[in-house]
Protein backbone atom coordinates (compact mmCIF):
# COMPACT_ATOMS: atom_id res chain seq x y z
CA UNK A 1 0.00 0.00 0.00
CA UNK A 2 2.75 2.31 0.80
CA UNK A 3 5.04 1.12 -2.08
CA UNK A 4 1.53 2.02 -4.39
CA UNK A 5 1.62 5.51 -2.77
CA UNK A 6 5.05 6.13 -3.29
CA UNK A 7 4.51 4.90 -7.04
CA UNK A 8 1.94 7.34 -7.54
CA UNK A 9 3.49 10.37 -6.12
CA UNK A 10 6.59 9.58 -8.02
CA UNK A 11 4.31 9.44 -11.47
CA UNK A 12 2.72 12.86 -10.36
CA UNK A 13 6.07 14.15 -9.96
CA UNK A 14 7.49 13.21 -12.94
CA UNK A 15 4.56 14.15 -14.77
CA UNK A 16 4.89 17.99 -13.15
CA UNK A 17 8.38 18.32 -14.14
CA UNK A 18 8.50 17.10 -17.07
CA UNK A 19 5.42 19.12 -18.65
CA UNK A 20 7.47 22.11 -16.52
CA UNK A 21 10.46 21.72 -18.59
CA UNK A 22 9.48 20.09 -21.94
CA UNK A 23 9.53 23.31 -24.14
CA UNK A 24 12.74 24.80 -22.40
CA UNK A 25 14.09 21.14 -23.01
CA UNK A 26 13.43 21.04 -26.84
CA UNK A 27 14.60 24.48 -26.93
CA UNK A 28 17.76 23.43 -25.19
CA UNK A 29 18.42 20.45 -27.20
CA UNK A 30 18.12 22.54 -30.71
CA UNK A 31 20.55 25.25 -29.75
CA UNK A 32 23.22 22.45 -28.17
CA UNK A 33 22.67 20.84 -31.98
CA UNK A 34 23.11 24.08 -33.12
CA UNK A 35 26.09 25.08 -31.45
CA UNK A 36 27.80 21.52 -31.53
CA UNK A 37 27.54 22.37 -35.44
CA UNK A 38 27.89 26.08 -35.27
CA UNK A 39 30.99 25.92 -37.76
CA UNK A 40 29.12 23.94 -40.34
CA UNK A 41 26.19 26.32 -40.16
CA UNK A 42 28.64 29.12 -40.30
CA UNK A 43 26.51 30.69 -37.20
CA UNK A 44 29.72 32.47 -36.28
CA UNK A 45 29.57 34.33 -39.41
CA UNK A 46 26.11 35.69 -39.17
CA UNK A 47 26.32 38.86 -37.52
CA UNK A 48 23.07 40.27 -36.15
CA UNK A 49 23.21 44.41 -35.59
CA UNK A 50 18.96 44.78 -34.73
CA UNK A 51 19.15 48.23 -32.77
CA UNK A 52 17.24 46.17 -29.55
CA UNK A 53 19.70 43.05 -29.86
CA UNK A 54 22.75 45.94 -29.47
CA UNK A 55 21.05 47.65 -26.81
CA UNK A 56 20.36 44.37 -24.78
CA UNK A 57 23.84 44.10 -24.45
CA UNK A 58 24.74 47.29 -23.84
CA UNK A 59 26.02 48.28 -27.26
CA UNK A 60 25.31 51.58 -29.16
CA UNK A 61 24.89 52.40 -33.24
CA UNK A 62 27.47 55.05 -33.27
CA UNK A 63 26.38 57.91 -35.20
CA UNK A 64 28.24 57.48 -38.62
CA UNK A 65 29.82 60.66 -39.78
CA UNK A 66 31.94 61.69 -42.49
CA UNK A 67 32.33 64.48 -45.60
CA UNK A 68 30.30 65.97 -48.06
CA UNK A 69 32.91 66.50 -51.36
CA UNK A 70 30.81 67.16 -54.69
CA UNK A 71 27.51 65.24 -53.67
CA UNK A 72 29.24 63.05 -52.41
CA UNK A 73 29.10 61.47 -49.12
CA UNK A 74 32.74 59.80 -47.88
CA UNK A 75 32.58 58.01 -44.40
CA UNK A 76 34.35 55.13 -42.27
CA UNK A 77 31.32 52.90 -41.50
CA UNK A 78 32.55 52.07 -38.03
CA UNK A 79 33.95 48.62 -39.08
CA UNK A 80 37.06 50.23 -40.76
CA UNK A 81 35.57 50.48 -44.22
CA UNK A 82 35.93 53.70 -46.11
CA UNK A 83 32.36 54.53 -48.17
CA UNK A 84 31.70 56.20 -50.43
CA UNK A 85 27.71 56.86 -50.67
CA UNK A 86 26.51 53.30 -50.44
CA UNK A 87 29.56 51.89 -52.31
CA UNK A 88 32.56 50.14 -49.68
CA UNK A 89 35.74 51.26 -51.43
CA UNK A 90 38.64 50.19 -49.18
CA UNK A 91 39.96 49.66 -45.54
CA UNK A 92 40.19 52.14 -43.65
CA UNK A 93 41.66 52.22 -39.92
CA UNK A 94 39.72 55.03 -37.71
CA UNK A 95 38.93 57.78 -37.84
CA UNK A 96 39.25 59.72 -41.10
CA UNK A 97 40.52 62.41 -40.74
CA UNK A 98 40.01 64.58 -43.66
CA UNK A 99 38.85 64.20 -47.38
CA UNK A 100 40.31 66.75 -50.25
CA UNK A 101 39.78 66.55 -54.44
CA UNK A 102 42.37 67.90 -56.99
CA UNK A 103 42.98 67.15 -60.57
CA UNK A 104 39.52 65.06 -60.57
CA UNK A 105 41.17 62.64 -57.89
CA UNK A 106 39.08 62.40 -54.37
CA UNK A 107 42.10 61.85 -51.73
CA UNK A 108 40.26 59.91 -48.56
CA UNK A 109 43.14 60.20 -45.52
CA UNK A 110 42.14 57.93 -43.14
CA UNK A 111 44.07 57.14 -39.56
CA UNK A 112 47.20 55.09 -41.29
CA UNK A 113 46.53 55.29 -45.41
CA UNK A 114 45.63 58.17 -47.98
CA UNK A 115 43.56 56.89 -50.43
CA UNK A 116 43.25 57.95 -54.02
CA UNK A 117 39.61 57.67 -56.02
CA UNK A 118 38.70 58.41 -58.99
CA UNK A 119 35.71 61.19 -59.06
CA UNK A 120 33.55 58.08 -59.25
CA UNK A 121 34.32 57.01 -56.09
CA UNK A 122 36.70 53.91 -57.34
CA UNK A 123 39.76 52.86 -55.51
CA UNK A 124 42.95 54.17 -57.64
CA UNK A 125 45.47 53.17 -55.50
CA UNK A 126 46.55 53.93 -51.38
CA UNK A 127 49.59 55.17 -49.69
CA UNK A 128 50.05 53.37 -46.32
CA UNK A 129 52.31 54.34 -43.84
CA UNK A 130 54.83 51.21 -44.88
CA UNK A 131 55.02 53.28 -48.70
CA UNK A 132 56.03 56.50 -46.71
CA UNK A 133 53.05 58.15 -45.37
CA UNK A 134 54.09 60.39 -41.87
CA UNK A 135 52.55 59.06 -38.88
CA UNK A 136 51.73 62.23 -37.18
CA UNK A 137 49.39 62.77 -40.54
CA UNK A 138 46.44 65.05 -39.76
CA UNK A 139 44.62 66.49 -42.76
CA UNK A 140 45.05 67.32 -46.45
CA UNK A 141 43.90 70.08 -48.37
CA UNK A 142 43.85 71.20 -52.15
CA UNK A 143 45.24 74.44 -53.31
CA UNK A 144 45.65 75.28 -57.04
CA UNK A 145 45.39 71.65 -57.65
CA UNK A 146 48.35 70.67 -55.66
CA UNK A 147 47.67 68.55 -52.55
CA UNK A 148 48.93 69.64 -49.34
CA UNK A 149 49.83 66.79 -46.36
CA UNK A 150 49.29 68.67 -43.14
CA UNK A 151 51.48 67.06 -40.40
CA UNK A 152 52.08 67.47 -36.66
CA UNK A 153 54.89 69.28 -37.44
CA UNK A 154 55.16 70.50 -41.13
CA UNK A 155 52.94 70.75 -44.33
CA UNK A 156 54.10 68.24 -47.15
CA UNK A 157 53.59 68.20 -51.12
CA UNK A 158 51.89 65.15 -52.27
CA UNK A 159 52.26 63.96 -55.90
CA UNK A 160 49.57 61.76 -56.84
CA UNK A 161 51.08 60.62 -59.72
CA UNK A 162 54.55 59.86 -58.41
CA UNK A 163 53.37 59.39 -54.80
CA UNK A 164 56.41 61.20 -53.38
CA UNK A 165 56.39 64.10 -50.89
CA UNK A 166 58.45 66.75 -50.39
CA UNK A 167 58.52 69.94 -47.87
CA UNK A 168 55.44 72.38 -49.28
CA UNK A 169 56.40 76.23 -50.22
CA UNK A 170 53.37 77.03 -48.87
CA UNK A 171 51.58 79.45 -46.03
CA UNK A 172 50.21 76.88 -43.71
CA UNK A 173 47.11 79.52 -42.79
CA UNK A 174 46.39 79.83 -46.43
CA UNK A 175 45.45 76.15 -46.26
CA UNK A 176 41.59 75.29 -45.15
CA UNK A 177 41.83 71.31 -44.76
CA UNK A 178 38.49 69.73 -44.27
CA UNK A 179 38.55 68.05 -40.89
CA UNK A 180 34.92 68.58 -39.17
CA UNK A 181 33.00 65.64 -40.01
CA UNK A 182 29.16 65.45 -40.61
CA UNK A 183 26.43 63.85 -39.91
CA UNK A 184 25.92 61.30 -42.47
CA UNK A 185 22.47 61.42 -43.87
CA UNK A 186 19.82 59.13 -42.72
CA UNK A 187 18.71 57.37 -46.18
CA UNK A 188 22.46 56.74 -46.73
CA UNK A 189 22.90 55.18 -42.94
CA UNK A 190 19.81 53.38 -43.12
CA UNK A 191 20.69 51.44 -46.28
CA UNK A 192 24.40 50.37 -45.00
CA UNK A 193 25.30 46.97 -44.08
CA UNK A 194 27.41 45.90 -41.69
CA UNK A 195 27.65 49.23 -40.10
CA UNK A 196 28.73 49.62 -36.44
CA UNK A 197 29.17 46.58 -33.94
CA UNK A 198 27.01 43.61 -34.52
CA UNK A 199 26.79 40.16 -32.57
CA UNK A 200 27.43 37.18 -34.32
CA UNK A 201 24.02 34.58 -34.07
CA UNK A 202 26.49 31.85 -32.81
CA UNK A 203 26.87 34.38 -29.57
CA UNK A 204 22.90 35.06 -29.18
CA UNK A 205 22.32 31.07 -29.35
CA UNK A 206 25.36 30.14 -26.78
CA UNK A 207 23.93 32.67 -24.42
CA UNK A 208 20.49 31.62 -24.58
CA UNK A 209 21.43 28.37 -23.86
CA UNK A 210 23.55 29.15 -21.04
CA UNK A 211 21.22 31.60 -19.87
CA UNK A 212 23.77 34.49 -19.82
CA UNK A 213 21.51 36.40 -22.64
CA UNK A 214 19.31 36.94 -19.28
CA UNK A 215 21.59 37.58 -16.96
CA UNK A 216 22.38 36.08 -13.77
CA UNK A 217 18.50 35.14 -13.29
CA UNK A 218 18.88 33.69 -16.65
CA UNK A 219 21.54 31.36 -15.36
CA UNK A 220 20.14 30.56 -12.53
CA UNK A 221 16.70 29.07 -14.35
CA UNK A 222 18.93 26.76 -16.83
CA UNK A 223 20.65 25.72 -13.65
CA UNK A 224 17.48 24.73 -12.17
CA UNK A 225 16.04 22.61 -15.51
CA UNK A 226 19.08 21.16 -15.24
CA UNK A 227 18.45 19.90 -11.79
CA UNK A 228 14.71 19.42 -12.83
CA UNK A 229 15.96 17.12 -15.86
CA UNK A 230 18.05 15.09 -13.20
CA UNK A 231 15.05 14.10 -11.20
CA UNK A 232 13.49 13.98 -14.18
CA UNK A 233 15.58 11.33 -15.33
CA UNK A 234 15.64 9.77 -11.66
CA UNK A 235 11.29 9.62 -11.23
CA UNK A 236 11.19 8.05 -14.77
CA UNK A 237 13.68 5.34 -13.66
CA UNK A 238 11.46 4.86 -10.69
CA UNK A 239 8.40 4.88 -12.53
CA UNK A 240 9.86 1.86 -15.08
CA UNK A 241 11.14 -0.39 -11.96
CA UNK A 242 7.72 0.32 -10.09
CA UNK A 243 5.79 -1.08 -13.51
CA UNK A 244 8.22 -3.96 -13.11
CA UNK A 245 7.10 -4.91 -10.08
CA UNK A 246 3.71 -4.32 -10.55
CA UNK A 247 4.00 -6.42 -13.77
CA UNK A 248 6.20 -9.41 -11.66
CA UNK A 249 3.09 -9.06 -9.16
CA UNK B 1 67.76 6.66 4.57
CA UNK B 2 65.52 5.20 1.31
CA UNK B 3 62.86 8.34 2.42
CA UNK B 4 65.88 10.79 2.02
CA UNK B 5 66.69 9.36 -1.40
CA UNK B 6 62.73 8.92 -2.93
CA UNK B 7 63.08 13.00 -1.60
CA UNK B 8 66.18 13.71 -3.42
CA UNK B 9 64.86 11.76 -6.54
CA UNK B 10 61.54 13.12 -6.41
CA UNK B 11 63.06 17.38 -5.94
CA UNK B 12 65.29 16.88 -8.72
CA UNK B 13 62.56 15.59 -11.04
CA UNK B 14 60.78 18.18 -9.96
CA UNK B 15 63.32 20.42 -11.41
CA UNK B 16 63.55 19.00 -14.66
CA UNK B 17 60.10 18.84 -15.18
CA UNK B 18 59.56 22.66 -14.27
CA UNK B 19 62.55 23.33 -16.47
CA UNK B 20 61.23 21.53 -19.33
CA UNK B 21 58.08 23.44 -18.66
CA UNK B 22 59.32 26.88 -18.88
CA UNK B 23 61.77 26.08 -21.99
CA UNK B 24 58.76 24.75 -23.71
CA UNK B 25 55.90 27.88 -22.62
CA UNK B 26 58.95 30.02 -23.77
CA UNK B 27 59.69 28.11 -27.17
CA UNK B 28 55.83 28.56 -28.07
CA UNK B 29 55.50 31.60 -26.66
CA UNK B 30 58.26 33.43 -28.55
CA UNK B 31 57.60 33.43 -32.18
CA UNK B 32 53.98 34.38 -31.06
CA UNK B 33 55.43 37.85 -29.39
CA UNK B 34 57.83 38.56 -32.48
CA UNK B 35 55.51 37.65 -34.95
CA UNK B 36 53.86 41.11 -35.33
CA UNK B 37 55.45 43.99 -36.92
CA UNK B 38 56.98 46.06 -39.50
CA UNK B 39 60.18 44.00 -40.45
CA UNK B 40 60.90 46.99 -43.63
CA UNK B 41 59.63 50.14 -45.26
CA UNK B 42 58.66 49.80 -49.12
CA UNK B 43 61.51 52.62 -49.82
CA UNK B 44 63.82 50.85 -48.05
CA UNK B 45 62.98 47.31 -49.58
CA UNK B 46 63.25 49.16 -52.68
CA UNK B 47 66.57 50.66 -52.48
CA UNK B 48 67.68 47.59 -50.99
CA UNK B 49 66.89 45.27 -53.73
CA UNK B 50 67.99 47.43 -56.46
CA UNK B 51 71.07 49.25 -55.30
CA UNK B 52 73.43 50.73 -56.13
CA UNK B 53 70.98 51.68 -58.75
CA UNK B 54 68.40 53.54 -58.82
CA UNK B 55 65.27 52.22 -60.30
CA UNK B 56 62.60 53.31 -62.21
CA UNK B 57 58.92 53.95 -60.56
CA UNK B 58 56.45 52.35 -62.93
CA UNK B 59 52.18 52.07 -62.66
CA UNK B 60 50.58 48.92 -64.07
CA UNK B 61 47.20 49.56 -64.59
CA UNK B 62 44.68 47.19 -63.96
CA UNK B 63 42.54 46.62 -67.22
CA UNK B 64 39.56 44.19 -67.08
CA UNK B 65 41.36 41.15 -68.72
CA UNK B 66 44.09 41.43 -66.46
CA UNK B 67 41.61 42.56 -63.16
CA UNK B 68 40.08 39.12 -64.12
CA UNK B 69 43.13 37.22 -64.10
CA UNK B 70 44.08 38.74 -60.75
CA UNK B 71 41.40 37.95 -59.01
CA UNK B 72 41.60 34.23 -60.57
CA UNK B 73 45.04 34.41 -58.86
CA UNK B 74 43.93 35.49 -55.44
CA UNK B 75 40.58 34.24 -55.31
CA UNK B 76 38.94 37.31 -54.44
CA UNK B 77 37.73 40.90 -55.72
CA UNK B 78 41.15 43.01 -56.36
CA UNK B 79 41.37 46.47 -55.05
CA UNK B 80 42.50 49.50 -56.65
CA UNK B 81 42.47 50.58 -60.72
CA UNK B 82 46.79 50.38 -61.02
CA UNK B 83 49.36 48.86 -59.10
CA UNK B 84 53.00 50.39 -58.38
CA UNK B 85 56.23 49.14 -59.12
CA UNK B 86 60.14 49.93 -59.44
CA UNK B 87 62.00 48.22 -62.27
CA UNK B 88 65.36 48.24 -63.42
CA UNK B 89 66.94 46.07 -66.40
CA UNK B 90 64.19 43.09 -66.55
CA UNK B 91 64.03 43.16 -62.83
CA UNK B 92 60.89 44.39 -61.06
CA UNK B 93 60.08 45.01 -58.07
CA UNK B 94 56.28 44.63 -56.43
CA UNK B 95 54.96 45.10 -53.08
CA UNK B 96 51.37 43.87 -52.46
CA UNK B 97 48.89 43.33 -49.28
CA UNK B 98 46.85 39.94 -48.89
CA UNK B 99 45.35 38.69 -46.51
CA UNK B 100 46.43 35.98 -44.18
CA UNK B 101 43.60 34.74 -41.24
CA UNK B 102 42.11 38.00 -40.79
CA UNK B 103 44.92 41.04 -41.00
CA UNK B 104 46.74 42.06 -44.38
CA UNK B 105 50.52 40.79 -44.84
CA UNK B 106 52.58 43.02 -46.44
CA UNK B 107 54.87 41.46 -49.26
CA UNK B 108 57.92 42.18 -51.42
CA UNK B 109 58.43 40.30 -54.28
CA UNK B 110 61.14 40.49 -56.93
CA UNK B 111 61.13 39.34 -60.36
CA UNK B 112 64.29 38.74 -62.51
CA UNK B 113 63.67 37.75 -65.84
CA UNK B 114 60.16 35.94 -65.32
CA UNK B 115 61.77 34.42 -62.21
CA UNK B 116 61.25 34.93 -58.57
CA UNK B 117 64.39 36.25 -57.19
CA UNK B 118 63.44 36.74 -53.48
CA UNK B 119 60.17 37.38 -51.59
CA UNK B 120 60.21 39.36 -47.76
CA UNK B 121 57.57 39.85 -45.55
CA UNK B 122 57.40 43.28 -44.89
CA UNK B 123 54.89 43.95 -42.83
CA UNK B 124 52.83 41.33 -40.70
CA UNK B 125 49.92 41.68 -38.59
CA UNK B 126 48.65 38.18 -37.67
CA UNK B 127 49.42 37.32 -34.24
CA UNK B 128 49.79 33.78 -35.21
CA UNK B 129 51.78 32.35 -38.65
CA UNK B 130 54.62 34.62 -38.33
CA UNK B 131 57.47 31.90 -39.02
CA UNK B 132 56.40 32.65 -42.83
CA UNK B 133 58.95 35.23 -42.39
CA UNK B 134 62.27 33.42 -42.18
CA UNK B 135 64.53 34.13 -44.40
CA UNK B 136 65.60 30.04 -44.67
CA UNK B 137 61.38 29.74 -45.64
CA UNK B 138 61.77 32.79 -48.06
CA UNK B 139 64.20 31.09 -50.23
CA UNK B 140 61.83 28.18 -51.15
CA UNK B 141 60.47 30.94 -53.76
CA UNK B 142 63.67 31.80 -55.29
CA UNK B 143 63.64 30.57 -59.37
CA UNK B 144 59.64 30.05 -59.41
CA UNK B 145 58.22 30.97 -62.46
CA UNK B 146 53.96 30.93 -63.13
CA UNK B 147 52.59 27.80 -64.70
CA UNK B 148 49.96 28.01 -67.64
CA UNK B 149 47.56 27.85 -64.70
CA UNK B 150 48.91 31.17 -62.92
CA UNK B 151 50.47 28.55 -60.31
CA UNK B 152 54.18 28.48 -59.12
CA UNK B 153 55.85 25.87 -60.79
CA UNK B 154 57.82 24.78 -57.35
CA UNK B 155 55.89 23.01 -54.97
CA UNK B 156 56.40 25.28 -51.52
CA UNK B 157 56.25 23.28 -47.72
CA UNK B 158 53.75 24.42 -45.66
CA UNK B 159 54.27 25.38 -42.11
CA UNK B 160 52.23 23.93 -39.09
CA UNK B 161 49.98 26.57 -37.54
CA UNK B 162 50.82 29.38 -40.61
CA UNK B 163 48.83 27.51 -43.42
CA UNK B 164 47.01 30.98 -44.12
CA UNK B 165 49.86 32.68 -43.96
CA UNK B 166 51.86 30.35 -46.32
CA UNK B 167 48.76 30.49 -49.19
CA UNK B 168 48.57 34.00 -49.02
CA UNK B 169 52.61 34.18 -49.57
CA UNK B 170 52.33 31.97 -52.56
CA UNK B 171 49.11 34.23 -53.75
CA UNK B 172 50.90 37.01 -53.64
CA UNK B 173 54.42 35.53 -55.25
CA UNK B 174 52.31 34.29 -58.55
CA UNK B 175 50.23 37.55 -58.78
CA UNK B 176 53.73 39.56 -58.76
CA UNK B 177 54.65 37.37 -61.54
CA UNK B 178 51.91 37.90 -63.58
CA UNK B 179 52.04 41.38 -63.04
CA UNK B 180 55.74 41.46 -63.94
CA UNK B 181 54.52 39.18 -67.58
CA UNK B 182 52.44 41.94 -68.13
CA UNK B 183 54.92 44.92 -67.64
CA UNK B 184 57.31 43.07 -69.98
CA UNK B 185 54.78 42.31 -72.75
CA UNK B 186 54.03 45.89 -72.70
CA UNK B 187 55.46 47.97 -75.10
CA UNK B 188 58.13 50.52 -74.24
CA UNK B 189 56.30 53.66 -74.55
CA UNK B 190 53.79 52.66 -72.25
CA UNK B 191 55.43 51.47 -69.07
Amino acid sequence: MKSSNSAKINIIWHRRIGLSVFLLLIFLAISGFALNHSPALKLNKISLSNSWLLSWYGLEKPLIRGFKLDEKWLYENGNNLLYVNKQAVAPCSAPLFSVAESTNILFALCADTLHLLTENGQLLESFSQLDGLPVDARAISSVDNTLYLITDASVLEFNSESLDLKPAAIDPASLNPLTAQLPVPESLEQQLENSGPSISLETVILDLHSGRFFGQFGVLVIDIVGLLICILSITGLLAWINRLRQIKQ
Amino acid sequence: MFNSLYKNLFNNLLSKVVFAGLLTTTLLASPQLSAKGVYQSGPDFVAEVFAPQQPEAGVLWLNKSIRQEAEKILGRKVLGLRVRYHQSAGKTAWILNEIGKEMPITIGVVIDQGKISSVKILAYRESRGGEVRYPAYMAQYQGATLTDRYKLDKSIDGITGATLSVWAVNKVAALALYYHSQVMSQPESTK
